[in-house]
């Protein structure tokens, strides 16, 4: 694939555009630029430019021998560009502040949220649910009084909604889909049809459905309800008017025939060993096959030099050969306009790295993250756990309502997948059979299937408003290898959240009641995740959903970006991702982010060609 | 080893016993040879001979009686207090392909070995691991059962 | 059986049961050459035997749906549907052996064979005159003159499908009658089967029905014997020959000059199963013997879930999945185990085990 080129032709060339960041944001406006005839060059701060199976094959080799699971496990350590790891987060004292890992800490709450510095980005090891925002989600200011709007709404997203379902391969089917006042239009159908349910979300449905719920006098009956994957499944005849969708497999300049379908391989984060999950390479892939498209990796953006216009003139790299040596070259790259996709954190330490904090002061500040609240039973009967896709269904209906005024809306997967996320099992179980209960032989089999097969979690997902005190920063002290800055969390949840917290805590008892599971959710005083509210202990676990740090607006005193996700301050530069999303209500940001893309990506090209028009008249004059 | 085959032997006896998994089973899983080989790395051939003829002298006084053989195998080895956390980790070995690092107690007494991390043995020990077949599950991240499989009532192997 | 040209409709499901038999009968081999690999090792060639296997499986499924469009229904569990291997395969003018081994340089050259273009050198004389070899799959053809004849390759066998179906869709349109009569819902549609390696073709009149034709011969071997089949992708033939000559083929190579990327393929890296396995070499009464008892139970079940699938109830083939996955880890524990008493051989997954044991071969 013609996807490389060197450093000193890249230096010589004035790109239409220079995107940092080959994750979705960035893959899908480099697809959209380059196939409006712009020529793109992308840098990526991580490895993993091969677009083979093999090349692939190593990170699923890598996780299958990682004595540690965890996200970032199939992808390769790499101190030139490293990533938050989970495993790294520590219990945080008060006023502590924990530099040990790459993501400084400053607390009050350690936060074990992640991303990942690959080719691809953190879709290489996302989830891929797919949910849209709710269309309250983007007017929480003046509906709920709190939080901030949006510069644009759902009616106005809804058809880069539809792109993004294109791009992603999105499997839903519209009428499990339109609650809440989620409109899809008229003639919608999603390009493949939904993930059949498993049998532990059968089983939940037929115990659960109904189930009401009072929430500030209102009454909400509840349902477990399929979720929006971007995952192969089987295509809908009737997408696109009848032309039908055609699922993108593996990333391969070979045949591979793989990633047709889901297998049910329920590993879809960290890594789908069959790429039928999406990943940003799908789409990278396309942009590159334009051979518009120049990619850089092992190429970290270290600063964004800005010119007496205000225009960002340059950007400045660090370039290694070695992932373990911070042996490495500088050079600078220039383009018509600029793109940060980068996420929300790398791109917030970037623009800070390089001294430029903004005017309205608000870049880092603001930095969402959903809080994921866990609570873990089993089940009176078998319920087939561990099978399938890690979620095929959830309970969405307090995604919104009224009570928004008070407490924070919150949804909550029904995980197949087991206790892992929470306890780590299967593992800790396994240690616990054999080191404390002493079985082994037939008994340990059937203490097996019998802890395993009944096991069942709630993830309660809640929304997080923004905070302008929860924010990144960086401070001289704390570089990486190659002498960049890292990035400096500060992060707190407030009351409105941990009332939603709460609120799920006690719904979650009550689902076990009427399930007749036993509730073997515990919350432990020493996990780093710990909170306390209203004498109440809870465990928060992070979303890897980060968030805010770039808010879009209406005003450049209050926002960073405006409703295209351009700087206020820098006209021809573009800061993209979740972290222009002002709200993040209850959905993963995937989606909405990749919406954004597309609607940023269409007055990029207007621009671009604006700026081809003027060229060419100032030349022909 | 001076006589690879009969440790072979010994090793699957004694394995299928702990694991409650038949021999056509655990050699099914490719992963018998190299986890032998990853004990006696650790502990050593004099160690896991030991082990294991240990396990052969029960298995022969015992004869069919099983009751007779699971209490001799709790006092003479898993009770013991350099071989139990040994065969215990081997338990754990075949359910998820990983060597444990020997408790703190054992290497206190015992010593330190060279090799005594926590590891797993290979790619394919992790995938091969009968923790999850045994629940009627896959391993994450291999062996996917196929699309919509994870709809139906999970089908368990029958425990011998 | 034997065959006469194709002048009926009669003799039309013969040649397309016959069609779904051979495309059958190249996946035991392939499968187990596939499980034999060694985990770790030979990812390349891997890839390789994949993607030929889930094309087979897209050809059966074709010959299906033909079948099913001219009113036939498809039977892959009568006796005899899964070959006794080693069965034998046309190659010109003579046959050669198709047995199911370990992945090795000589089953390579095996499934070279299967997948070489040949057609005949004339036009018109796709048949050789000589005796049948026993266990070949594709049935002769009788001339008419009553001597037994052989299709001198397995495209000459889909070129008179291909005739056979114009000359009787003219014949029966003159009189007003439909050939493609059969019940369309029940032809396997890409609702039901996906699998990356081509598009499920239903089969509804006689353009679909070429258009399958064409996708199973291309797939196969390529356009006329090129490399590249109609979709761009590279044939079957080429796909093995890559292994062979350790080098990918890319965009502008030449036959057998392949210019791509190495592959390096480790032909030692196999667990040495039995060759052609039956029952009978496995010990009466051992774990082994009742687990390759298992399997060919369940292949049989399999192939039982395909036949209801394709007659009529399509969405079974989701459950065919389950199936095969499931099959699959059956045969990669056999092919570990040792045979007790045979040094250094390994079991083999016996895919007939109706009449692996005693008894005669129908």
């Amino acid at each position: 694939m013609n996807c490389q080129v060197d450093h000193t032709t890249a230096a010589n060339t004035t790109y239409d555009a220079v995107i940092v960041g080959s994750g979705v944001s960035g893959s899908i406006i480099a697809k959209e630029l380059s196939d409006n005839g712009f020529h793109v060059l992308v840098l990526e701060a991580g490895p993993g430019h091969e677009f083979t199976v093999p090349a692939y094959q190593q990170y699923l080799e890598r996780f299958y021998a990682a004595p540690t699971k965890d996200n970032n496990s199939p992808y390769p350590e790499n101190s030139n560009a490293p990533m938050p790891r989970s495993p790294d987060t520590r219990k945080l004292q008060p006023g502590e502040t924990d530099g040990s890992s790459y993501l400084v800490q400053k607390g009050p709450l350690a936060i074990d949220s992640t991303y990942t510095r690959v080719v691809g980005g953190t879709t290489m090891h996302w989830e891929a649910k797919a949910l849209r925002m709710l269309p309250q989600d983007f007017e929480m200011r003046s509906r709920f009084g709190v939080g901030l709007d949006w510069p644009l709404g759902y009616q106005q997203l809804a058809p880069y909604y539809r792109k993004a379902e294109f791009e992603l391969g999105v499997s839903a089917d519209v009428e499990d889909q339109n609650y809440l006042g989620m409109d899809f239009g008229d003639d919608y159908v999603f390009p493949m049809r939904r993930m059949p349910p498993s049998y532990l979300d059968k089983m939940l449905a037929r115990n659960l459905d109904g189930t009401e719920v009072v929430l500030d006098g209102e009454t909400y009956s509840l349902a477990i309800r399929s979720t929006p994957q971007a995952r192969n499944g089987i295509p809908n005849p009737g997408y696109d008017n009848g032309r039908g969708y055609t699922p993108v497999g593996a990333v391969s300049v070979h045949p591979a025939e793989e990633g047709g379908r889901c297998q049910g391989n329920i590993n879809c984060t960290p890594i789908c060993p069959v790429q039928a999950k999406y990943s940003a390479k799908k789409t990278l892939a396309k942009a590159l096959a334009t051979g518009r498209v120049d990619l850089l990796a092992q190429t970290v953006a270290s600063r964004v030099h800005v010119g007496p216009d205000g225009r960002v003139s340059h950007i400045e790299y660090k370039a290694y050969r070695d992932p373990s040596s911070s042996e490495h070259t500088t050079g600078t790259v220039r383009g018509r306009i600029f793109v940060l996709a980068a996420n929300a954190v790398e791109n917030a330490r970037l623009m800070l790295a390089s001294g430029l904090p903004g005017r309205s002061g608000l870049i880092g500040r603001n930095l969402m993250d959903h809080a994921y609240l866990l609570t873990w039973g089993l089940t009176p009967e078998i319920a087939g756990s561990l099978r399938g896709t890690q979620c095929t269904s959830g309970i969405e209906d307090l995604r919104g309502g009224p009570f928004r005024r008070r407490q924070a809306a919150f949804r909550v997967g029904v995980h197949n997948d087991g206790w892992g996320w929470a306890t780590g099992s299967p593992y800790t179980d396994l240690d616990e059979f054999v080191d404390k209960q002493n079985a082994f032989g037939a008994a340990l089999r059937h203490k097996l299937v019998d802890r395993l097969s009944r096991q069942v979690l709630l993830a309660c997902m809640v929304e997080a408003l923004p905070e302008p005190s929860n924010r990144i920063t960086v401070e001289g002290g704390y570089k990486d290898s190659l002498g960049n800055l890292r990035p400096i969390v500060s992060y707190g949840i407030s009351d409105y959240t941990m009332a939603g917290v709460s609120c799920a805590r006690q719904l979650s008892r009550r689902l076990y009641q009427r399930l007749g599971a036993e509730d073997c959710t515990t919350y432990s005083p020493i996990d780093y995740g710990y909170v306390s509210y209203q004498g109440d202990g809870y465990v928060i676990r992070g979303g890897n959903h980060w968030a805010g740090t770039h808010v879009m607006g209406d005003a450049r005193n209050h926002s960073v970006v405006d409703w295209r996700q351009r700087s206020w301050d820098h006209e021809n530069l573009y800061l993209v991702g979740a972290g222009s999303m002002p709200t993040i209500g209850t959905a993963n940001t995937t989606l909405t982010l990749s919406a954004l893309s597309f609607l940023s990506a269409k007055h990029m090209v207007r621009e671009l060609k604006q700026h081809q028009a003027t060229t060419t008249a100032a030349a022909n004059s | 080893m001076s006589n690879g085959a009969e440790n072979l032997q010994d090793f699957l006896a004694f394995s299928s016993f702990v694991t409650g998994f038949p021999l056509f089973r655990l050699r099914g899983t490719g992963q018998a040879e190299p986890y032998l080989s990853t004990v006696v790395k650790v502990v050593g051939d004099g160690t896991t001979r030991e082990l294991l003829s240990r396990f052969r002298a029960i298995q022969t006084e015992s004869g069919d009686d099983v009751t007779a053989m699971e209490a001799s195998l709790r006092a003479r080895i898993l009770s013991d207090e350099r071989l139990g956390p040994i065969a215990r980790n081997i338990i754990k070995l075949w359910y998820i392909g990983t060597w444990y690092q020997l408790p703190a107690a054992w290497r206190d007494a015992f010593g330190v070995l060279e090799h005594d991390s926590t590891f797993v043995v290979s790619p394919a020990a992790y995938t091969e691991g009968l923790l999850w077949p045994a629940v009627g599950a896959n391993p994450p991240g291999a062996k996917g059962p196929g699309y919509g499989t994870w709809a139906e009532p999970p089908r368990f192997p029958d425990v011998p | 059986m034997s065959l006469r040209k194709i002048t009926s409709i009669a003799e039309l499901h013969k040649y397309l049961h016959a069609a779904l038999q051979l495309e059958h009968a190249t996946i035991p081999p392939y499968l187990t050459a596939l499980y034999s690999l060694s985990p770790g090792t030979n990812s390349d060639a891997a890839r390789v035997l994949r993607v030929v296997i889930v094309e087979e499986m897209l050809h059966l499924t074709l010959a299906a749906n033909m079948l099913n469009a001219v009113g036939g229904s498809p039977e892959l569990t009568r006796p005899g549907f899964v070959p006794q291997y080693p069965t034998r395969l046309p190659d010109g003018e003579t046959d050669f052996e198709v047995g199911i081994q370990a992945f090795s340089r000589e089953a390579l050259e095996t499934f070279l064979k299967i997948e070489r273009p040949a057609r005949s050198p004339e036009e018109g004389s796709g048949f050789v005159r000589r005796p049948r070899s026993e266990g070949a799959v594709l049935p002769t053809f009788m001339h008419d003159d009553d001597t037994e004849m052989h299709f001198y390759s397995i495209g000459e066998f889909y070129h008179e499908i291909g005739r056979g179906l114009k000359s009787l869709h003219e014949e029966m349109s003159a009189r007003g009658e439909n050939l493609f009569s059969g019940d369309p819902s029940r032809q396997i549609t890409p609702d039901f089967y996906y699998s990356g390696g081509g598009e499920i073709i239903p089969v509804v009149d006689l353009d679909s029905a070429l258009e399958a034709i064409r996708l199973i011969s291309e797939q196969g071997e390529g356009i006329g014997g090129a490399i590249y089949d109609y979709e761009g992708e590279i044939s079957h033939y080429y796909r093995f020959q890559q292994l062979v000559l350790g080098r990918y083929y890319q965009k502008g190579d030449e036959a057998d000059q392949p210019s791509g990327e190495p592959i390096a393929v480790d032909w030692g890296s196999a667990y040495p199963v039995k060759r052609n396995a039956r029952l009978d070499d496995y010990p009466r009464n051992s774990e082994l013997h009742a687990a390759a008892v298992r399997f060919g139970t369940d292949y049989q079940a399999l192939l039982g879930t395909l036949t209801q699938a394709f007659n009529g109830e399509p969405g079974l083939l989701e459950a065919a999945v389950g199936e095969m996955f499931r099959i699959k880890e059956s045969a990669l524990q056999l092919i570990r185990n040792p045979i007790p008493g045979m040094d250094g051989v390994n079991a083999a997954p016996v895919f007939d085990v109706r009449s692996s044991e005693g008894g005669d071969h129908e």
